[in-house]
């Protein structure tokens, strides 16, 4: 049987409100592996992560993405989650009046239902979660509270991170989960993204800054800017770009 | 009369006759110069039309081609007791009394039910019509008021509810409307008395039964004295080719509180009219409004609030949902009378669109006529949230699911107000009925 990459991104364009965003994006993610594209505000970073997950109103206008070998844009956003593919939002949206660990469940359930699987049962599923909750230092209060409803940044973040532990997903997208964090929380988030690493798992973790990275060490670093990968290497060249900015990158490539 | 001449001359609509047809088949009672009074206006008047300012939004031009007969009163053992469509749940069953058509069931012409003293509004016309002239007030001819003068005229029985402590126990009335083989029209009619200090919960249920509606004027007088609290609510849930005009008059004492909710889930037309007077100082209202349209119903609810003494207050909260070829309007005004100074008020209301041919007509307005008054007012009306939407789908929800989610959190402000647990279970049950994925909805709450 050929082995076929978990996510393949190929010349991949899009646009956001009539302005190209994406021009030409190339990257494969196989299972097991960790990315991280970093690059400057405005690079393209959420945009890529947005028109991974299905984002209604971001156009792509060229290029191809498969997720096991399945066209990805022929999927609607909630059969790619379904199918396996998570995104951690960097700013996720707060939904008072829909409780928390009812999307949780409801969630997980529209993911079991896709596989064929019974519905969790009602005990099993508020012992996990309590379970998972604690792992991720959460209080028990956000059991009872809207989706992100009042939460603090870090909280958001965390809640984010609790859903990807239940979801369990084969491919994760982290949209800069770091940002907001205070270094307690960044522990925290890290532990959380580390359990899930596993050989038929693989996360990209999109990020602004370094700090993330000497937590959940990458296997790939990508910088991403004007829309395209102008570098790619090792966790060594997040290190770099630490030291150095992302002018070095963004001028080499002018170059 | 000269309206009642023009009547004869034929000059009117088939409505307007059968309406003077039921006036002159009346049986005559005590009450014979305020009801002839409330016919003349009435018949001097017509129906509302488009015309009329408070009816801009809602065209009953149809219903003057109907020729209406009085609905009649049903005998009690031919009706299933209707325990199946009471708004309150076995853990929590609340006292009901049944009005069918507008005629109350009770056990004996006065009583004492769940703590609140009961009578029948025709005994009362007989034996103290002083009594009940109090609440019966002077027929008004704004436009808004139409209907409650042909009630005035034509309620031929009703409730009488006097609360003199402080009743724990919610009190269900529920109103049944039962039609018959032609188009008839009920005139239910409710006084609600709170003594001071007093306090209850009444719920107002319509519901409908039988093949052909009977059209509804229902008429409800509240009032509340002094530092007497009611948490009143009215819940519309009769079929989708009804037509129902309510009016909710509410006069309210001294540091009195009123605490009501106005819940349209059905209904072909719903029309539901509520003013309120704070005559005294302290007087404080609490409004809620959720109004539901679907499919190609219509539903207006129009507020009037009045703020006649210092130191009132009121609050009115609106949630309007429209979807398919629904029509929804909330039109409020606050009016702050001559030296009611201090006074406070907030209108809100929003409104959320769920088709392309949907429609929402909201409208709060402010007359103040008052210093060192408080008024605040907004109406907002949009679509689902786009964020909010493709964070649930991107968890793996269907959208008809993540859809009536966020129908439903949108109207949770209201729900969560409520105090009478069973009846936001029944409401919110009542909801989810209406939307897709009910059963999943249900694991939500």
């Amino acid at each position: 049987m050929k082995n076929t990459s978990l996510l393949e991104i190929s010349d991949l364009s899009a646009r956001v409100a009539g302005k190209d965003i994406l021009k030409g994006v190339n990257l494969t993610v196989n299972a097991g592996e960790v990315h991280a594209i970093m690059g400057p505000n405005g690079s393209g970073k959420s945009t890529l992560a947005q028109v991974l997950a299905g984002r209604e109103d971001y156009e792509v206008t060229r290029g191809s993405v498969t997720f096991e070998g399945k066209d990805l844009f022929a999927l609607p956003t909630e059969e790619r989650a379904r199918a396996g593919l998570f995104l951690g939002f960097q700013y996720p949206v707060e939904i008072p009046g829909v409780n928390n660990v009812y999307l949780l469940k409801a969630a997980l359930n529209a993911k079991r239902k896709a596989a064929g699987e019974p519905e969790v049962d009602a005990y099993e599923f508020l012992t996990l979660i309590r379970h998972k909750m604690k792992f991720m230092h959460m209080s028990e209060s956000f059991l009872t509270r809207g989706v992100n409803e009042g939460f603090s940044g870090g909280e958001k973040k965390r809640n984010e991170v609790l859903q990807m532990l239940v979801l369990e997903p084969k491919l994760a997208i982290l949209d800069e989960t770091d940002s907001g964090l205070d270094i307690d929380a960044l522990k925290v988030v890290s532990k959380g993204v580390n359990s899930l690493r596993d050989p038929r798992r693989a996360l990209v973790l999109v990020t602004h800054y370094q700090r993330l990275l000497d937590y959940v060490v990458p296997d790939f670093v990508h910088v991403l800017s004007g829309g395209r990968i102008v570098k790619s290497g090792d966790k060594s060249l997040a290190q770099e770009l630490e030291q150095r900015g992302y002018d070095w990158v963004t001028e080499s490539r002018v170059a | 009369m000269s309206a009642m001449a023009q009547v004869a001359r034929g000059v009117v609509s088939p409505a307007l006759r059968s309406f003077e047809e039921q006036w002159q088949s009346r049986a005559t009672d005590s009450l014979a110069s305020v009801r002839e009074r409330s016919m003349e206006r009435f018949l001097a008047l017509g129906l509302p039309s488009n015309r009329d300012e408070s009816w801009r939004y809602t065209n009953i031009r149809s219903l003057n081609g109907i020729h209406f007969a009085a609905a009649r009163d049903h005998e009690r053992g031919g009706i299933e007791p209707f325990a199946s469509v009471s708004l309150l749940d076995g853990a929590q069953r609340a006292a009901t009394i049944s009005m069918i058509n507008g005629y109350p069931w009770l056990h004996s012409i006065d009583s004492v039910i769940n703590e609140i003293e009961v009578a029948s509004l025709k005994e009362i016309a007989r034996l103290d019509p002083k009594m009940l002239m109090r609440f019966i007030g002077q027929p008004s001819d704004a436009d808004n008021q139409r209907w409650a003068l042909l009630n005035t005229a034509l309620f031929v029985d009703g409730l009488y509810l006097k609360i003199t402590k402080n009743v724990q126990t919610p009190l269900v009335i529920l109103h049944v409307g039962i039609g018959a083989d032609t188009d008839t029209i009920a005139y239910p009619r409710v006084i609600i008395e709170a003594a001071p200090g007093a306090s209850a919960t009444i719920i107002e249920h319509h519901v409908a039964q039988g093949e052909r509606p009977v059209m509804i004027n229902s008429n409800t007088h509240v009032a509340l004295g002094r530092g007497a609290q009611l948490e009143h609510y009215r819940v519309f849930a009769t079929g989708h080719d009804s037509a129902h005009f309510d009016f909710l008059d509410v006069r309210q004492e001294r540091d009195s509180l009123c605490k009501q909710f106005t819940i349209a889930l059905g209904g072909g037309l719903v029309r539901a009219d509520m003013e309120v007077s704070l005559n005294q100082a302290g007087a404080r209202l609490d409004s809620h409004a959720l109004l539901v349209g679907y499919e190609n119903r219509h539903v207006d609810c129009v507020n009037l609030v009045t703020h006649a003494a210092p130191d009132t207050s009121s609050r009115q909260t609106a949630r309007a949902i429209a979807s398919d070829t629904s029509r929804v309007v909330f039109n409020s005004k606050v009016v702050v009378k001559a030296g009611a100074a201090r006074s406070e008020s907030q209108q809100s209301c929003r409104g959320l669109l769920l088709s392309q041919e949907a429609e929402i007509d909201s409208r709060p307005q402010l007359e103040i006529h008052a210093d060192e008054v408080k008024c605040v007012h907004g109406a907002t009306t949009g679509r689902l949230d786009p964020d909010m939407l493709f964070y649930l789908l991107s968890r793996g929800l269907d959208r008809n699911t993540a859809q009536s989610l966020l129908v439903f959190a949108f109207l949770a402000d209201v729900l969560t107000g409520m105090s009478v647990a069973s009846a936001r279970t029944s409401i919110e049950n009542a909801l989810i009925n209406q939307m897709p994925d009910s059963q999943l909805l249900r694991n939500f709450r």
